[in-house]
């Protein structure tokens, strides 16, 4: 009667497999990450490491103006780590510790720089204050040159800092007061407990924002390439390298260079310093924290806070403004020319075709974020970590190295030379204006990439609270895999699920850095035709596709909301139920 | 034993379940080579510690687990390859695990809906298994809304209505404060008697386990330790960890004078008696269990004198700690209404009824 003893893998797998379905979606799942991420970056890989590209390596590592742009990009990806997490700490502190006023109208500023374009922050920066700037010329008459690591990091800081902000306000409110009641009772004061209690709990928060915060910087393109100016940095080199030059190869060696800090970076953020956290945000607030009360604190704090989100405002102001007059900067009168570009001219196509790509985009990207945080959350299979990891490379990777892997990959049909049938055609050519629907499948698909990671880890994080127990009762009472994900598991992720979708729409909306590279005279992309509007001066038209795109996104997000449901109430329902 | 005895609802046949260490290579043996059959409409319980492998147990005739080795048997039928929706079994679990997003109604249709009852059918159904579990007019609320005790109902309708050949109990009680507990514990304990549903229960609960079951199965380390009724488990436990696990056992190092048909002659506490054993001794050490309450303590010259060492009164009953001058024994006094409670230092005499030793292997 004794069953033969099998390996536990097989065992395992075979648990997976009992269920026809779920073996399906693995196996779909496996072959999309494996096809649209791991794919383009072994080939990068594999050229860079080529007989063509190993040359390059060397002389790109000891000839001092290569080398200078790797220093470059570091520095800057320190600067904006450093500063926008000072900002977010800045924000959340005042936000969850700081008794004063104006508390919702902070937050949602803070929540602002999350839909807005590429561009659209540098160039109003420009315009306030650069060489002509409106403010450094126009009131304090100094012709200030913005570009650079100044101007940088400043608009670096104030359009990443909103993930930092989160990060921390989450962990502050779940830091759990009574270890506060704790200190104070064993008689230390409130700066005291700040500095022995409160701050090494948020240690690894902090250090976690900054990473990504590093990781967002050196590999963003759009504002290098708007305000770098003289500073170069490796992706606006990379763009210039495959734009001007053509020169996929040496873009592939200086892409795997870029890799290198990127994904160091991206490791240790995730495997590490989020293990060694302390403080598990849950989302249940634990009890009301202890408001610091000292003026001398509180005062300070809360006006710098004013200050910076006067800031934001006035630069999201310019670019509403900028969108309605001649020439921004310069001409003052009232018009609406920008919006007839962008609406009846050139740009509709741009305008349309994007909308068009990021919703075919958006439900793929929500729903293989659900499907794979489900397998990797609640089955056990070979490879489980593995397929985690591959997911999250489509945003660990900077934009500008997944673009190229498309390019090296997808330029022409992937071949299989068998040793019987011969040549065999696996997949026909995707990028490029020859390329499948024009070059739009490729397109489509790096949205997908780009916004799967977010809602991956949403998704985890809402798949870890629920009890497992809640869908073996579904099992229990005789639902197979796939109702009980349908009844149940969905339903209750649906604002992990929402949160996917929102961000995928957004990001999907907003990307530039790795799209540029796949944008063809049939499928045009509006970042990129932002870009071009910049590049040419005209700030007007830049402005007026800025004000369209951050209109269709908030809209988009509404409709989300009233289809997919609010978060809230999903959310309460699941605290109470458990 | 017979493999068609049609009263056997469940066997289990040698069944092994290894999980891979922790951060190791080998495996860990959370169950080990157990079988064991249950009766068509008899409610049985796995007992024991944590982590003796009760629940692993339970979750693999569930099916949540497949064993390494062995079968499992309903109805003679193999279902080890079944997953676990195929098996016509309900698992209530330990945290409840309603769906939070549906009404209590829609909880308790929610397995009918799977197995596609008629609409008007699955109504009726469930409206009887709210009247059952005195849920009436609370099938719109959802779980969140409910006491904890009202969730656990809600829970138990919901398993079954589906009208499972077996139903499966994962330590259903232990979320709920003691009160509460003793009630559910009664109401689980009538339905089961009325339905006569053929259930396994996972508790660590003794008291829980001898209210409840038919028999009980003391599980430890993987390992059936005992199979027996209540009484059997608890009057003559087969083993020295099933005599501590289950109530209050002194044990007391006896001589052996003389074995023979009528039992197996001993002295203890000065006394020569006559134990009916079924012990096969065969030269090892024997050890006598007296429970707590066998023992008492009298002011007898006669008796062996123990200094009593801590006496603490818990109201129903005195629970004496004394030394004997060779060991400490807990001795209960049951009732202490008006008798003279025993002070800490006093020395007393010790009694016990013979009846109530039973011996062990050493």
């Amino acid at each position: 009667m004794q069953s033969l003893r099998r390996p536990q893998t097989f065992k395992r797998f075979a648990s997976i497999t009992q269920d026809p379905l779920l073996t399906l979606a693995l196996v779909l799942v496996v072959l999309f990450v494996a096809i649209t991420i791991v794919f383009p970056l072994l080939s990068m890989i594999g050229e860079g490491f080529s007989p063509k590209g190993l040359p390059l390596f060397q002389r790109y590592l000891s000839d001092p103006v290569h080398l200078s742009i790797v220093t470059n990009t570091l520095v800057m990806g320190a600067l904006v780590g450093l500063f926008g997490t000072a900002v977010g700490f800045l924000f959340a502190f005042v936000q969850v510790r700081l008794n004063v006023p104006f508390k919702r109208f902070m937050h949602i500023v803070a929540l602002i720089p999350v839909i807005s374009p590429p561009f659209a922050v540098a160039t109003a920066v420009i315009v306030l204050f650069g060489r002509s700037g409106s403010i450094s010329r126009g009131i304090f008459g100094v012709r200030y040159d913005i570009y650079g690591l100044d101007g940088l990091t400043l608009v670096m800081s104030l359009s990443f800092f909103t993930v930092a902000y989160l990060n921390l306000s989450g962990m502050m409110r779940a830091l759990d007061p009574a270890l506060d009641e704790a200190a104070t009772n064993l008689g230390a004061n409130k700066w005291r407990i700040f500095r022995t209690v409160t701050l090494p709990m948020l240690l690894p928060g902090i250090a976690s924002s900054f990473l990504l915060l590093f990781v967002e910087a050196v590999a963003d393109l759009g504002n290098p390439l708007v305000l770098g100016g003289n500073y170069e940095v490796l992706s606006t080199r990379i763009y210039i390298t495959v734009i001007g030059l053509y020169d996929t190869t040496g873009a592939a060696v200086l892409s795997l260079i870029l890799l290198v800090p990127s994904l160091t970076v991206f490791i240790v953020q995730r495997y590490w310093i989020s293990r060694t956290s302390v403080v598990s945000v849950t989302g249940k607030p634990s009890g009301t924290p202890q408001m610091m009360n000292h003026p001398l604190v509180r005062w300070p704090l809360f006006g710098l806070t004013i200050a910076i989100c006067l800031l934001i405002l006035l630069i999201y102001g310019t670019i509403i403004h900028g969108a309605f007059i001649r020439v921004p900067g310069v001409r003052y009168d009232f018009t609406l020319e920008h919006f007839d570009f962008v609406l009846n001219g050139i740009g509709a196509q741009a305008m349309q075709d994007t909308t068009l790509l990021s919703i075919l985009a958006t439900p793929l990207a929500g729903l293989i974020g659900m499907v794979i945080a489900y397998l990797v959350v609640r089955k056990t299979f070979a490879g489980r970590s593995l397929l985690d990891f591959s997911t999250m490379l489509g945003i660990a990777v900077p934009g500008t190295v997944i673009g190229i892997g498309y390019v090296l990959s997808f330029n022409h049909p992937t071949t299989l030379t068998l040793p019987v049938l011969g040549e065999v055609t696996l997949l026909p050519q995707l990028t490029g204006g020859r390329g499948l629907l024009g070059g739009a499948l490729a397109i489509i698909v790096v949205f997908i990439i780009r916004s799967v990671p977010a809602a991956l880890r949403s998704g985890t994080a809402a798949l870890s609270q629920i009890d497992p127990a809640i869908e073996e009762a579904s099992i229990s009472l005789g639902a197979d895999n796939a109702r009980t994900f349908r009844r149940i598991t969905l339903p209750l992720i649906r604002p992990a699920f929402l949160a996917g979708l929102i961000y995928a729409f957004a990001r999907s909306m907003t990307t530039i850095s790795a799209v540029v590279f796949l944008t063809t005279p049939q499928t045009k992309i509006m970042t990129q035709q932002i870009l071009n509007e910049v590049e040419h001066g005209r700030y007007g038209n830049a402005f007026a596709y800025c004000v369209v795109l951050i209109v269709i996104v908030m809209v988009a997000i509404s409709i989300m909301y009233v289809t997919v449901g609010s978060t809230t109430g999903a959310e309460r329902r699941l605290e109470g139920g458990l | 034993m017979s493999q068609n005895n049609p009263e056997i609802r469940l066997k289990l046949e040698n069944i092994t379940k290894e999980f891979p260490d922790r951060g190791g290579s080998g495996t860990v043996k959370a169950v080990n080579n157990i079988s064991l059959d249950i009766c068509a409409g008899e409610f049985l319980t796995l007992l024991g510690p944590s982590g003796c492998g009760k629940t692993t147990t339970l979750r693999l005739i569930a099916g949540f687990e497949s064993p390494t080795t062995g079968r499992i048997l309903l109805d003679n039928q193999d279902v080890t390859p079944q997953p676990p929706n195929k098996r016509d079994m309900a698992l209530v679990f330990q945290n409840y695990a309603l769906f939070p997003h549906m009404s209590v109604f829609d909880n308790i249709a929610y397995g009918l809906q799977t197995q596609r009852v008629k609409r008007q059918d699955i109504q009726r159904r469930v409206n009887e298994a709210l009247l059952m579990m005195g849920l009436q007019g609370l099938g719109d609320r959802r779980p969140n809304q409910l006491s904890g005790g009202q969730q656990q109902r809600v829970a138990l309708a919901r398993s079954l209505v589906v009208e499972p050949r077996i139903l499966l109990f994962d330590e259903p009680l232990s979320n709920l404060d003691a009160k509460l507990r003793v009630q559910m514990r009664g109401e689980i304990h009538r339905l089961q008697r009325r339905l006569r549903i053929t259930s396994v229960y996972v508790t660590h609960d003794q008291i829980e386990a001898m209210a409840l079951s038919d028999r009980i199965v003391v599980m430890n380390a993987g390992k059936i330790e005992q199979i027996g009724t209540p009484s059997d488990i608890y009057h003559r436990p087969a083993t020295r960890f099933v005599a501590d696990f289950i109530g209050r056992a002194n044990f007391v190092d006896v001589t052996v004078l003389s074995e023979s048909a009528a039992g197996v002659e001993v002295e203890i506490f000065k006394r020569r008696i006559t134990v009916a054993s079924s012990v096969r001794r065969d030269g090892a050490p024997l050890v006598a269990m007296l429970r707590s309450e066998s023992l008492t303590l009298r002011h007898d010259p006669a008796l062996p004198q123990v200094l009593v060492e801590q006496t603490m009164f818990l109201g129903s009953e005195v629970e004496y700690i004394v030394n004997t001058g060779s060991q400490q024994l807990v001795v209960v006094e049951q009732d202490p209404r008006g008798v003279h409670v025993v002070a800490e230092g006093e020395t007393i005499g010790l009694d016990f009824v013979p009846e109530a030793v039973h011996l062990l292997p050493a």
